[in-house]
């Protein structure tokens, strides 16, 4: 247990850190986005009654959450190119991962929030002559989204924590970055503990900002 | 168009098979060890005194917030630093995956533990049982039934998760199939191979799962709604 602890290596690369936690907050962003919107559209069709969209939504998120991300991730990254005329970047691949799989985990955060709304919302909407579309947009998703917030604010954190599954495919952020610190400066221990500590102060508001929201919902219902 | 040839990934079955081997290896102790030591931390979250719920929900939060693989790289690459002691990448998968799935089985049992009625422990007091027989004889095992479907939901987590050791070179599933990828210059069918494995043991115990869960909403024993 004699280790001197010195962080004075990890504060000299600063700069190196900072372009880490630029990549993970770019990766972030993408999966954030691309992930809860394509599953919206994947949790709609796993609540339709028609066969055509009710069977591919169901084997899309049956696949993607019965298999590891950082498989799909590899996948995309050696395998899919052989199938495409072009390369795919480190981005590409882990976003892809990435981003498919939240799209299954929300699709069904989407499907509970939207089949917790009772049937006579429904009735009542029709009876004024509203459609299908308008129904959703005006009546069922305003307040499905409020129930399902605590759920897909869950979802944004397992996003974060995912993207450092970048790093398997050498995508440049935080933990890719520590992993280069360690190496140059021969400091595994300071180095790490770095990423570690940035990590948790990053999502420890989000983390009790879900709480709050969980706790909220419960007593409004 | 590409032809695929799966006969080069099956000339490697053992290789898969060894890696599939050691995924489970690496899954089975973590949830042997986790779940014990999830049942320890949830006590002690629980417990009126400071001293001990305060570093047990510390544990649990820097577990549940931080992303695993960070995590794992600091149990291989930090830990043997400060301790002075070799680590195997199993023994780093194993202490790492144990104690993150222990902090998340500790919210499990926590909130099974909670969701028992006063009334309970109130009717056990009167009788004259004290706390830990309460708690074994009375509680836990009303809390155990309610768990179980977050409890195999974690489980699948934990196998899925395990594939991070692939990264600091376990020769588990996903490793044997990069290596087989590297090996045969098939990529394509190596990974793809891999990733229906992978999805068939998965879910196969998610739809048992299912089936409990099914089973004990009838009986009306679940916290999982």
């Amino acid at each position: 247990m004699g280790h001197q602890w010195d962080f004075s290596s990890v504060l000299a690369n600063t700069d190196a850190l900072l372009v880490g936690a630029i990549g993970t907050l770019h990766i972030f962003a993408i999966c954030l986005v691309l992930g809860l919107s394509f599953g919206l559209v994947v949790g709609l069709g796993r609540y339709s009654r028609n066969g055509w969209f009710y069977f591919p939504a169901t084997a899309f998120v049956e696949f993607f959450r019965n298999t590891p991300v950082l498989v799909q991730i590899l996948w995309f990254y050696f395998a899919l190119p052989i199938l495409l005329p072009f390369e795919i970047s480190p981005l590409g691949a882990a976003s892809l991962g990435i981003s498919l799989n939240s799209a299954a985990f929300s699709a069904e955060i989407y499907r509970g929030g939207i089949q917790s709304i009772e049937p006579g919302q429904w009735d009542g909407a029709r009876a004024l002559g509203m459609r299908w579309g308008q129904i959703m947009r005006r009546i069922v998703l305003p307040q499905a989204i409020k129930r399902m917030l605590p759920a897909l604010t869950n979802r944004a954190i397992e996003i974060f924590k995912m993207t450092t599954l970048a790093s398997a495919v050498a995508y440049v952020e935080l933990l890719q970055q520590g992993k280069l610190i360690a190496s140059l400066n021969f400091n595994p221990i300071e180095a790490y503990t770095a990423v570690a500590v940035i990590f948790f102060v990053c999502l420890w508001p989000l983390v009790q900002l879900s709480y709050l929201l969980e706790r909220r919902l419960r007593r409004d219902e | 168009m590409y032809r695929w040839d799966f006969s080069p990934v099956a000339a490697n079955a053992d290789l898969l098979a060894a890696g599939l081997l050691n995924t489970l290896k690496v899954t089975g102790t973590a949830l042997v060890f986790g779940v014990a030591l999830g049942l320890v931390l949830a006590l002690l979250r629980l417990s009126r005194q400071r001293l001990a719920s305060w570093p047990a929900g510390f544990v649990i939060e820097v577990f549940r917030t931080t992303p695993p693989l960070v995590q794992l790289f600091w149990f291989f690459f930090a830990l043997p630093l400060i301790v002075g002691i070799e680590m195997t990448p199993f023994m780093a998968a194993a202490v790492t995956f144990s104690i993150q799935s222990a902090a998340f089985f500790a919210e499990v049992f926590r909130a099974g533990i909670v969701s028992i009625e006063r009334g309970q422990w109130e009717g056990a007091r009167a009788i004259g049982m004290t706390h830990g027989q309460t708690l074994r004889r009375i509680v836990l095992p009303q809390a155990v039934k309610r768990m179980i479907p977050a409890f195999m939901e974690r489980a699948i987590e934990l196998m899925k998760t395990t594939t991070l050791v692939a990264t600091i070179s376990y020769a588990d599933l996903l490793f044997a199939a990069n290596e087989i990828a590297q090996k045969t210059f098939r990529p394509l069918e190596a990974f793809t191979v891999a990733a229906l494995i992978y999805f068939v043991v998965i879910f196969t115990v998610s739809l048992a799962a299912r089936q409990i869960e099914r089973r004990l909403a009838v009986s009306g024993e679940s916290t999982v709604h």
